[in-house]
């Protein structure tokens, strides 16, 4: 959400591809700061396409234009906002009393979630994975706490013993690729395995803006400048994020609706067209 | 007149809960006499055929549309949603009551739209980026809206009534010559479906007898009096007798959201030992018997029936029963991994292709009614 609100400086420029040409240089500049760069790409993307749209419309006066899509692009933020919310209020049903629920790394669609499950009600206990490389793991277990989630932090290495004992596995996603396959943080393709191993549910809980038009066949097809940090971008460090499959997804939460792995290339091109 | 009508308006388009309070003098004396008698028929114990409830279901929808009194698409979304709600609480498990309401609120805001705009309403994320806000648009009066719909409500009809049939007709397309075929239980669909098969095929029919209600026996029953070769298996046997079965063939109670199956009591076995054999799974099921709902915790009490232990284990065993806790569920779910193929009556669809059959069929403003 953080990104839109850099990019929605709109410059003084007379025209539009004057515009798009500058939000474009935005965009890049962006990608090249941040880590979790599927989700910036994805979302700038969204957004040009967004503003193509709005000046599709016909508009003779630039200011006019100028003034449209600044209101539209509140109105955007606005649903961006309010779209975790939404993912929670819709996922919710789905957690039944008593469960217990594993997690990885930190993600704060998931965080909103289990905020929300546990205002209503029910008694849920989490595992969160440490997710070692920063141990983002940590920061959840920590937030979990302070909303008084019983949480327990696990090894990484850990998801297959502790798999037996979960009901269910939710994730976050840095993106949602075309195949219905999601892009997160390294460990995500071992729990998505190793729950499909062990027939427990795999969720996943991400907002429309992360759909991203990438349709990655292994792990090799994911882009190494996104795979790697910018901070060492050599290829013998650790990469950061992975890719899993859409077969071993249960389910995938989103501000549309609930969607099947198969649905989530029909909800892209509408969001694309 | 006017100021009812205008009560009615404004009170339609501030909030729903208060028309659908009203919502006892909106429906009108005769509609709300047909309303309680259909409860009365959904709260009786006996196993409902889904198409008799479906076809009731729809013919009192008519009604509400053509005998009540509305003034917009609004008002008429409301009335169909009271009268909903009631059905559906009137006998949960039977989600075909709740699958043709949502159809009927479909075709409403379909027709209102095209009315309006001359464009099918479409529910996309554009929409929602542009702050289109259709709430407003549904309280616009469209003069042709009542012909219209009743006029694709009377399709829906023809639909249902067509749906067996038209289910059968597929028969020959995936049914070779001298095959085996193996089932469970008694569906009426595919009774109608093997039957229609065997007038144009060499085929061989085993049927588990699907304890404890015995229905299969019934289903070989009636095969054999139509001159299909048919065998009955005890439901352990199936694992065994899996490796000699060319297809899998099973109706189902209701077909969910994901493509999984709310089918009767030993599809899930069966689906199994299919899959552990690689023996394709078809399932007949008329697009009726579509439901829009997840399985989930929201009905998670309701979406199974367990009926009296009386047909596993008789109260005149007294001594044991005190002893023993028995449950006797009705319905099984059906992982969507397990189904090779859906023959519904508009052709064959994968599972994953499900998400795409309930875009079109449903509104996803209806889910929660």
């Amino acid at each position: 959400v953080t990104v839109h609100d850099c990019s929605f400086d709109i410059y003084s420029v007379g025209t539009i591809s004057g515009l798009r040409a500058e939000l474009k240089v935005a965009t890049e500049t962006l990608i090249k700061a941040r880590t979790s760069t599927v989700s910036v790409s994805s979302g700038c993307e969204l957004f040009l396409r967004f503003i193509t749209m709005t000046s599709l419309e016909g508009q003779n006066d630039f200011e006019d234009l100028r003034r449209k899509l600044i209101k539209r692009g509140d109105m955007y933020l606005q649903k961006v906002a309010d779209s975790r919310q939404k993912i929670a209020h819709i996922a919710n049903p789905f957690i039944r009393d008593g469960t217990t629920i594993l997690t990885h790394s930190r993600s704060r669609v998931v965080y909103c979630l289990l905020k929300e499950a546990m205002s209503s009600g029910k008694r849920i206990k989490v595992f969160v994975t440490a997710s070692t490389i920063d141990n983002s793991g940590e920061e959840m277990h920590q937030l979990l706490q302070d909303a008084k989630v019983p949480s327990k932090v696990i090894l990484d290495s850990a998801v297959g013993f502790i798999m037996e004992e979960v009901d269910l596995v939710i994730v976050g996603a840095e993106g949602v690729a075309e195949s219905g396959g999601i892009i997160n943080k390294i460990g995500t393709y071992q729990m998505a395995v190793m729950a499909k191993a062990l027939n427990k549910p795999f969720y996943v809980v991400a907002e429309s803006f992360k759909f991203v038009r990438m349709y990655p066949l292994n792990q090799g097809d994911l882009p190494n400048d996104e795979k790697y940090t910018s901070v060492n971008s050599s290829e013998d460090s650790h990469p950061y994020i992975d890719y899993s499959p859409p077969q071993y997804i249960t389910l995938l939460f989103s501000d549309i609706g609930v969607l099947t792995p198969s649905a989530v290339s029909d909800e892209l091109i509408k969001l694309y067209l | 007149m006017r100021t009812i009508r205008n009560r009615l308006c404004t009170a339609g388009m501030a909030s729903g809960m208060a028309v659908a309070e009203k919502g006892r003098s909106d429906l009108g004396k005769e509609v709300e006499e047909k309303l309680h008698e259909f409860i009365t028929y959904l709260k009786q114990k006996n196993p409902h055929s889904s198409y008799d409830v479906a076809k009731r279901t729809v013919l009192l929808l008519r009604e509400v549309c053509s005998k009540t009194r509305w003034y917009s698409a609004r008002d008429l979304i409301t009335n169909i949603r009271a009268a909903g709600k009631k059905l559906i609480a009137a006998q949960p498990s039977e989600s075909a009551v709740g699958n043709m309401v949502r159809r009927v609120l479909k075709i409403v805001r379909e027709e209102h739209a095209s009315c309006v705009a001359g464009s099918v309403d479409e529910v996309d994320v554009r929409a929602l980026l542009q702050g289109r806000d259709d709430s407003d648009d549904l309280s616009r009066q469209t003069p042709h809206l009542k012909g219209s719909v009743i006029e694709i409500i009377n399709d829906l009809l023809g639909e249902l009534e067509l749906s067996a049939s038209n289910i059968s007709s597929q028969a020959p397309d995936h049914i070779h010559s001298s095959e085996v075929l193996m089932t469970t239980g008694y569906s009426k669909t595919v009774e109608a479906f093997l039957k229609a098969a065997a007038r144009k095929r060499k085929i061989e029919v085993i049927v588990a007898e699907s304890a404890p209600f015995y229905r299969g026996q019934e289903l070989a029953k009636n095969l054999a009096v139509a001159g299909v070769e048919t065998i009955v298996v005890t439901d352990s046997a199936v694992f065994a007798i899996m490796s000699r079965v060319n297809k899998v063939i099973i109706g189902t109670h209701t077909v969910m959201a994901d493509g999984s199956l709310k089918a009767i009591n030993g599809s899930y076995a069966l689906c199994l030992a299919a899959k552990r054999h690689s023996v394709p799974v078809l399932v007949c099921a008329a697009l009726f018997k579509l439901s829009p709902q997840y399985p989930c915790s929201y009905d998670h009490d309701t979406f199974n029936k367990i009926v009296s232990p009386h047909d596993i284990l008789r109260f005149s065993e007294g001594q044991l029963v005190s002893k023993v806790h028995v449950q006797n569920p009705v319905f099984d779910h059906v992982p969507p991994d397990l189904i090779t193929l859906f023959v519904s009556n508009i052709g064959g669809n994968a599972p994953s292709y499900v998400y795409r059959l309930i875009s079109e069929l449903y509104h996803p403003d209806d889910q929660e009614l």
